[in-house]
């Protein structure tokens, strides 16, 4: 089928638009990475439906070499799904900050942005579709190389400073990661992640290896927790977000973060057994810094004045969120992660890219208090702020408030982390509800004095994006029956 | 979407006519367009509700996930509340029409009175627990521009008090609505209870945890003990009109939650006698006295009255919680006695403000020569919330009383009505000295001021004043003949009892 040729094209094309786009200027490289990322969301929606029509996942192999030796790529259900929504919202937070990036980098390279952006996406739909755990390392280290020229592109002030702060932390995840799979390597003799498997099953049904295979999984789960920002690893986070260009930072929250997680649970899935995750308590681990993430994040934004950063640091919360929904070790725990990470993914994007349309209206100051008044001054913008903020409070229509249902009802079927899930849900949404909405309350109040004089017209491109998102956020919060339905399947289908 | 589509009519009428009103651009100037539409979706509202609350009537809207459901359905006590707030809501409305002028932003204040009229219907029609979950979030929300209109330094810190207030108590209560899905499954409103004590077998212990969460979550909208401390604070800042119906409407969806949870989804049955039923009556009683105490204390009208609600409200609550057909008959008939007698005493108030400026009680001396008749309409409104006899206050508070001795429910069969009967007496004490004041000034009294600013006989408007008469018309009147009303309540108890 051609269909099933689609994953491989779609990451192939970016990779190669990325070549072609050295050559070209800035304009040129734009429109090529939108018509690669438009091709991408098309041949993703293809792959999921075909996917969930057969109710089967395949294998792709690369080159003529059958496995246990060759290069392959796997999709199901959950790996069409996660890349049709990457590539959407990747398309929107390209459009919502494209007036931005023309202005924050230097016009002579604007086409490396572009060629960032492709490398990212390519690298993305690979950690997605991999069946192979070292293209999986290969790629995420593409991904932080792509991630750290995202950052530095705006070559000013502090993003030096964030981008070697970013390169450090991830190096550091991505080596914990690569000492995780050499000892995999080593203990099992396989690298793709069927055999591996096999592999694993046997070797733990004859109790042998018993330590080096609990070191695999808490090297690779701690380096891709450090590389996804779960506290307490993540102060990274609130400088490569706050000082990014607004495309580069909802792209970074919103996409690269889920994009490790998401390995990290097909690793889960498809090498490690997830029974024998939850045998070994790491679970309980994640669990704890999850919790730990949600209440401290939350706080952490509370206390800061900054309001790109206070955005950041609620991704240290949602990330928490997620963690914590892996940490249940139930199924439904496990749907409830993937869905809030497509919840936080639209929502993030949505409050990075329309935080910048306040911005423009109110003289670029990093204060929140400056925001004042700048609803009336930019209402589209306002309006998508106030979604996404009231999406991450859990305000019930919007997508926030479905995981945070899932969360709880799955909560219900684990006695032991009930009252621990149901309390940390509790104080988090409090102290969310605490930052977000006083952040709105202030896009709606009096201007002391007025920054900027006059309303500046939105442009054509934002606002459709910013309509685009909210939408996105509506699909989420009320049609989340299909969705979920998709990610339980998806799920199923990684065994 | 399947059932009977009148019932969205009255729920989106508003919201739609509030949309048009916050959206146009060109009312600014234009104050007829804007109070036309205003009207039609205020009419509309009232219309559509009386047409809808006639039949038996079913709506599901969509499924929200596998097990929820989004939907509608008409109860009694769906349509007791219903017709009680979009009345009123008609009637303080009438009166914003003056009021608004020495206001600014009237097409915000418009528009959002509008759209929480439609959520509040919506909430009202609610067919179950999730559905009535969203629009109680809703509700906060659009009324918290109510609270902020003024936009100045206090009323944004007064609207985030509300604001937190309100979202604290949602999620607590949302603790309990995660359980009940979880064990329940299906959350639909059924007179009674769906609840089996054998679905809760092993669970006792989170289930009356869950209920208490809930008690105290929505006592919250209610302005119960502890999470009071919001309403005295945001009901004052906001426009009269604005405070009239917040405090004599708004409040009584932290009322409706409770009836809701406690006699729809939990039965009374699952916690009558236990440590939550105890815990309830105890803090609404404890709610009805500090209320009074601090309303007598306090110098600031609209302050005063707000704390008046405090107390007042948590006299219905009481009667709930007693878990007993003829306290339920009271505490619902509190609700509408409390309604028209609340919104007349603040719509007074801002009269009070609009013609003279005067915010303190003791300003007020000699306002019988200003404004006899509000003054007349306010004494005949203090007069049945303190319960004298013919008012219909002595009504509800007869069958709150006769309840709680009937009740069995230990010492609080007297405790309660003696706690009753000293807050009626706080009440007065409260209530009744500006009418003393107002129309006896004392033989000191140098009403040369009140010449100089040219106040005497200065009453306000007729769209202002009707309002006014009409309800502390209704609060006597109810009471000289409140068999219709009782005789349905007493059907309502019938079928949740």
């Amino acid at each position: 089928m051609l269909v099933q040729n689609f994953p491989f094209f779609s990451i192939v094309l970016a990779m190669f638009s990325g070549i072609l786009s050295s050559v070209l200027n800035g304009k040129q490289a734009r429109n090529v990475s939108l018509g690669v990322i438009g091709s991408t969301i098309i041949m993703s929606a293809a792959v999921f439906f075909w996917c969930l029509g057969n109710g089967e996942s395949y294998t792709y192999m690369m080159g003529h070499f059958p496995a246990p030796w060759g290069n392959e790529i796997r999709a199901g259900v959950l790996e069409g799904l996660t890349a049709l929504l990457f590539s959407v919202i990747m398309l929107l937070s390209v459009l919502g900050g494209m007036r931005h990036t023309f202005e924050d980098v230097e016009p002579s390279k604007v086409n490396l942005f572009f060629i960032m952006i492709d490398l990212m996406l390519s690298s993305l739909l690979a950690l997605i579709y991999t069946n192979d755990l070292f293209t999986a390392y290969v790629f995420v280290e593409i991904n932080t190389i792509a991630g750290c020229g995202l950052i530095m592109i705006r070559q000013k002030g502090r993003s030096f400073s964030a981008a070697i702060r970013y390169m450090i932390m991830s190096q550091l995840g991505s080596g914990l990661f690569l000492i995780g799979l050499t000892l995999l390597y080593d203990v099992t003799g396989h690298l793709l992640m069927s055999p591996a498997k096999e592999t694993v099953a046997s070797i733990e049904a004859a109790g042998r290896y018993e330590i080096p295979m609990l070191v695999i999984l808490a090297v690779i789960s701690v380096g891709l927790a450090i590389k996804s920002g779960l506290y307490p690893f993540h102060s990274w986070i609130p400088y490569t977000y706050g000082y990014a260009t607004p495309t580069a930072s909802a792209i970074l929250s919103g996409l690269v973060s889920k994009g490790y997680i998401f390995l990290l649970m097909k690793i889960f899935y498809r090498v490690l057994g997830q029974e024998n995750v939850i045998a070994s308590r790491m679970v309980n681990v994640l669990f704890l810094f999850g919790l730990a993430g949600m209440i401290m994040g939350s706080v952490h934004a509370i206390l800061e004045e900054d309001t790109r950063r206070m955005i950041a640091y609620s991704s240290v919360a949602q990330i928490g969120y997620i963690y914590m929904g892996i940490g249940l070790g139930t199924e439904s725990g496990m749907v409830a992660a993937v869905f809030h990470m497509f919840t936080h993914s639209a929502t993030k994007a949505l409050l990075f890219i329309s935080a910048v349309g306040l911005y423009e209206v109110s003289g670029e100051k990093k204060d929140f208090r400056s925001l004042r008044g700048a609803g009336y001054r930019n209402r589209l913008a306002g309006v998508g702020f106030t979604v996404g903020a009231l999406s991450m409070v859990g305000f019930p229509m919007l997508s926030g408030f479905i995981s945070k249902l899932l969360f709880a009802t799955s909560a219900l079927q684990s006695p032991h982390k009930m009252m621990l899930t149901l309390i940390g849900l509790a104080v988090s949404t409090v102290l969310n509800a605490i930052y977000f909405l006083r952040l709105v309350i202030t896009l709606y109040g009096r201007a002391e004095q007025v920054a900027v004089k006059g309303k500046q017209r939105c442009s054509f491109v934002f606002g459709g994006a910013i309509v685009c998102f909210i939408l996105l956020n509506l699909f989420l919060g009320l049609m989340s029956q299909p969705v979920v339905r998709a990610i339980t399947e998806g799920l199923e289908m990684f065994d | 979407m399947k059932g009977n589509m009148i019932l969205l009519l009255p729920v989106v009428l508003p919201v739609l006519m509030g949309a048009i009103a916050l959206g146009g651009k060109g009312f600014r100037g234009n104050r007829p367009l804007l109070l036309g539409v205003v009207f039609t979706g205020l009419a509309g509202g009232l219309l559509s509700t009386l047409l809808a609350v006639t039949g038996e009537a079913k709506l599901r809207l969509w499924q929200l996930t596998e097990s929820v459901e989004i939907g509608f359905q008409l109860d009694g006590v769906g349509r007791f509340f219903a017709v009680l707030t979009v009345v009123v809501w008609f009637l303080a409305g009438l009166y914003s029409v003056t009021y608004m002028t020495h206001e600014e932003d009237e097409s915000r204040f418009f528009g959002f009175y509008l759209i929480v009229l439609g959520v509040l219907i919506g909430l009202d029609f609610s067919g179950n627990l999730i559905t009535f979950y969203v629009f109680y979030e809703m509700m906060t929300l659009t009324s918290l521009p109510l609270v902020l209109h003024e936009r100045s330094k206090e009323a944004v810190s007064a609207g985030l008090k509300y604001l937190f207030y309100s979202v604290a108590g949602a999620f607590l209560a949302l603790f309990g609505i995660f359980f009940f899905t979880a064990v329940l499954g299906d959350l639909t409103f059924v007179p009674g209870g769906v609840a089996e004590a054998a679905s809760f077998r092993g669970k006792e212990g989170v289930l009356l945890t869950a209920v208490f969460c809930m008690v105290v979550g929505f006592g919250a909208k209610a302005g119960m003990f502890p999470l009071h401390g919001w309403l005295p604070t945001a009901h004052p800042v906001a426009p009269a009109p604005a405070s009239a119906v917040l405090s004599g409407v708004i409040t009584k969806s932290g009322v409706l939650a409770l009836i809701r949870v406690v006699f729809f989804i939990v039965g009374p049955e699952q916690i009558r006698g236990t440590w939550v039923q105890q815990a309830w009556i105890f803090l609404s009683l404890l709610t009805v006295f500090m209320g009074s105490m601090l309303a007598y204390k306090e110098p600031v009208m609209k302050k005063r009255l707000a704390y008046s609600t405090v107390s007042q409200v948590s006299y219905i609550l009481f009667g709930l919680s007693l878990l007993e057909p003829t306290a339920f008959v009271g505490a619902l008939s509190h609700v509408v006695f409390h309604s028209l007698v609340k919104n007349a005493l603040f719509l007074t108030a801002g009269a009070v403000i609009f013609q003279t400026g005067w915010r303190k009680v003791e300003q007020m001396r000699g306002l019988g020569r200003v404004m006899p008749v509000t003054l007349g309409c306010y004494t005949a409104a203090s007069l049945s919330l303190v319960g004298i006899p013919p008012a219909s206050g002595f009504i509800s508070k007869w069958y709150l009383a006769q309840g709680a001795l009937s009740s069995g429910c230990g010492a609080w069969t007297w405790i309660g009505p003696v706690i009753l009967l000293t807050s009626a007496l706080l009440t007065a004490g409260y209530l009744l000295p500006l009418t003393i004041n107002g129309f006896f000034p004392g033989g000191d009294f140098d009403g040369r001021e009140l010449e100089e600013r040219k106040l005497l006989g200065k009453e306000p408007s007729w769209q202002m004043l009707l309002p006014v008469l009409l309800l502390s018309a209704g609060a006597v009147i109810f009471g000289c003949f409140p068999g219709p009303l009782l005789r349905m309540l007493s059907e309502i108890a019938e079928t949740v009892l």
